[in-house]
């Protein structure tokens, strides 16, 4: 029996006793707010280099492990650790230490599954990358494995721990801006997505999201951010996606498009629409929140508020003056349809302090005091499973049905 | 960081030149979450906002950054000090007009300067601020920081011959372009920008230039330098341009930085023990007055110094 097969053995037994997992258990150790907390790094690329650099900024974290098949990668968390971090070829001998009490998994999007859930069976808590999955399979089975290990499982929607955003989304859900039904977002750059690649073998380890068969391109890399947002305001998940894309500029054998256009259903008619190019940059990542009396607009920095000009309604002398207020054949709004081009208001709240720092600081805070975290398996579930099915749509041509999550059990 | 980087590199294939260049600027976003005291999400941000409470936990890297500029204090007696961050803004230079502020705003401002009011923890790898009010500002150092690690990246990929600037002020040569000795830098004329005032050949080395010209103001006829002496808490008066030649385009930013504070016969003195660093430096009070170069021997002008007088008219005294 090979360590993956016991792995799936021990977590079967759980699902029929409702036990906790004798394996997972002999792992679990309590931590004293002195001890360190150790993490293991499956994937320690760029986005998991970012997070290590977050996590050694927390007080007591120390990464003790790091799994790669890229052999450059172990220099480089070397340098960045300030030490011979003991490095792996196989992410399970990592799992076999016995020294661990968290896992980063930050490999790409089609391994994050068999990664995760791995973790989670070994014990461990994890802070998983977003998308939370490739497949909806993928999405399910992470879903299901953190509900049957009861282990803590963070997913890389770090928005959900700026400041600004939470207060921007409280004010949108609180109707402060009216009745929102629009979110409309943005992430445009100007280059062409790729890493360097010294040998041309390595192409598709590094530039794996060009290609479909590890990712799903901008949606999930970028996107699903934003319709983890929209579903935050809208309280919900989409019902619903159609959406197209095209690669118009970067022909280079890359597969995912270089740009993509998407809407989401939500309930009541309210849409999600997420636009991202690769050519152009002008606009940059923003996401806008309208609502009938203003408009909200979030950067990784800031919010502001934009209210809607107030509307004036000329009464001519024909006008019937009804119980209710003022009918008349037509409406007038100052401004016009031009843009509005004045200044809006900051949102007090934005301190500018680093999402992704905050959501490691905060991992590290569950993983001590045992909490369970904000952007839990069901946020993640949310965005991952939108983002498959808008990918489903783009290549279908046809408006596909997002299934709802399945009920906890 | 408040500047334009720029690349010329040579590579097979464009889209080969387009990829590295794309991944250097990256590596320039990526440092600017670490340095920038303008984007309030860097980690010197942070520093900045809770150091002064107790220790903060950071980064190796940023670490290491914060350590390597204080040592540069140190050799330079605090000619050299990041934690002029209040200072410049008393002096309206943080994204604003200059402003002269007054002796009691200088005297509250000298608190919250000295490069000794950082402290760190190597073991804890933390910063704490001993004072209230301190800020880093990165001026003096960042940019030459980020050019190293845009070095650092091309390097890796074997990037053989790449010439990087930022804003022009700091700039690293990779090896040399196809067939020539070294790419071919122009150290400006401060005074005449048609007739630079020497022409270098760098290959794996860097070349940082501070001078007043491009970051004053004037008020009542005074022009007011953006570089400060840390420890009048004034901007410098008598030097015009300072240019450092290092193999590290962090020591030449901040030694050009150093330099222009202190003055002809100090930079000689700090330069004596530092063999790998040449340096040329433009002194005078409102205009070039004197031309001092130290193992400036790198010119394809010859006597530079000479050449600097013919190149600078003198302005007679009324």
């Amino acid at each position: 029996m090979n360590r993956r097969s016991f792995l799936r053995g021990a977590s079967a037994s759980v699902m029929a006793s409702g036990m906790t997992p004798v394996f997972a258990q002999s792992l679990e150790k309590s931590l004293a707010p002195s001890d360190t907390v150790s993490v293991g790094v499956i994937g320690p690329g760029s986005r998991g280099q970012e997070l290590m650099r977050k996590l050694l900024r927390t007080p007591g974290v120390g990464i003790t492990a790091a799994c790669d098949i890229y052999e450059p990668r172990f220099a480089e968390v070397d340098q960045l650790v300030g030490s011979a971090v003991p490095r792996y070829k196989d992410y399970r001998q990592l799992l076999e230490r016995k020294d661990l009490d968290a896992i980063v998994v930050a490999t790409p999007l089609y391994l994050h599954a068999e990664h995760v859930k791995a973790a989670l069976n070994s014990g461990r808590a994890v802070y998983g990358e977003k998308s939370m999955g490739f497949t909806a399979e993928d999405s399910q089975s992470i879903l299901q494995t953190v509900q049957q290990s009861g282990k803590i499982f963070q997913v890389g929607h770090q928005y959900r721990y700026a400041a600004w955003f939470q207060d921007a989304v409280s004010r949108a859900r609180d109707l402060q801006i009216g009745r929102v039904t629009q979110v409309v977002a943005y992430w445009n750059r100007n280059n062409d997505w790729r890493r360097p690649v010294a040998d041309p073998k390595d192409e598709r380890l590094i530039n794996w999201r060009l290609y479909k068969e590890y990712s799903g391109g901008l949606l999930t890399e970028l996107g699903s951010h934003h319709i983890d947002l929209a579903n935050w305001v809208f309280g919900e998940q989409p019902t619903d996606v159609m959406g197209t894309g095209s690669i118009a500029v970067y022909h280079d054998g890359r597969e995912v498009d270089d740009n993509v256009q998407v809407v989401f259903g939500y309930s009541e008619g309210r849409r999600l629409t997420f636009t991202s190019m690769t050519s152009n940059s002008l606009v940059g990542e923003q996401i806008w929140i309208y609502g009938t009396n203003g408009s909200l607009q979030l950067t990784l920095q800031d919010a502001t508020f934009y209210y809607e000009p107030r509307p004036v309604h000329p009464v001519s002398p024909q006008s019937e003056v009804m119980q209710h207020g003022v009918t008349t054949g037509a409406s007038f709004r100052a401004g016009g349809e031009m843009p509005y081009r004045g200044k809006g208001t900051p949102l007090g709240s934005a301190n500018g302090d680093d999402p992704t720092q905050l959501a490691c600081q905060s991992f590290i805070e569950c993983v001590r005091e045992k909490k369970a975290p904000i952007a839990d398996v069901h946020v993640g579930y949310r965005a991952a499973i939108a983002a498959t099915y808008a990918n489903r749509s783009i290549q279908s041509g046809c408006k596909e049905t997002i299934p709802p999550a399945p009920a906890a059990g | 960081m408040g500047t334009i980087f720029s690349i010329y590199l040579y590579a097979p294939s464009e889209q080969a030149a387009r990829t590295l260049a794309e991944a250097a600027f990256d590596e320039v976003d990526r440092v600017d979450e670490l340095l920038s005291n303008y984007r309030p999400s860097s980690e010197l941000s942070r520093i900045n906002r809770e150091a002064a409470q107790g220790p903060v936990v950071t980064d190796r890297e940023t670490f290491s950054f914060l350590a390597t500029s204080l040592d540069w204090s140190a050799r330079t007696g605090g000619a050299f000090d990041i934690t002029v961050g209040r200072l410049m803004k008393a002096w309206g230079f943080f994204r604003a007009s200059g402003h002269v502020p007054s002796e009691a705003e200088l005297a509250e401002t000298g608190r919250q300067v000295g490069w000794q009011k950082v402290i760190l923890n190597p073991q804890q790898r933390s910063v704490r601020f001993n004072v209230n009010g301190v800020e880093l500002d990165p001026g003096g150092i960042g940019k030459g920081y980020v050019v190293d690690r845009m070095v650092d990246l091309l390097r890796a990929q074997h990037v053989s011959a790449a010439l990087i600037s930022a804003g022009g002020s700091t700039i690293y040569a990779i090896g040399a372009p196809p067939g020539e000795r070294g790419w071919k830098v122009q150290v400006p004329n401060p005074e005449d920008k048609q007739r630079p005032i020497s022409t270098v050949l760098l290959r794996d080395t860097s070349l940082s230039t501070s001078a007043c010209s491009e970051k004053f103001f004037v008020l009542e006829g005074h022009r007011y330098c953006h570089i400060m002496d840390p420890h009048t808490l004034r901007p410098i008066e008598n030097m015009v341009q300072t240019t450092a030649i290092h193999p590290s385009a962090t020591a030449s930013d901040a030694l050009s930085s150093s330099l222009f504070v202190l003055g002809p016969e100090a930079s000689e003195r700090l330069l004596n023990d530092m063999p790998q660093a040449s340096a040329l430096l433009l002194s005078g009070h409102t205009h070039v007055e004197h031309c001092t170069s130290i193992r400036w021997n790198d010119s394809l002008d010859g006597d530079v110094c000479h050449h600097t007088a013919a190149k600078i008219p003198r302005k007679e005294a009324p």
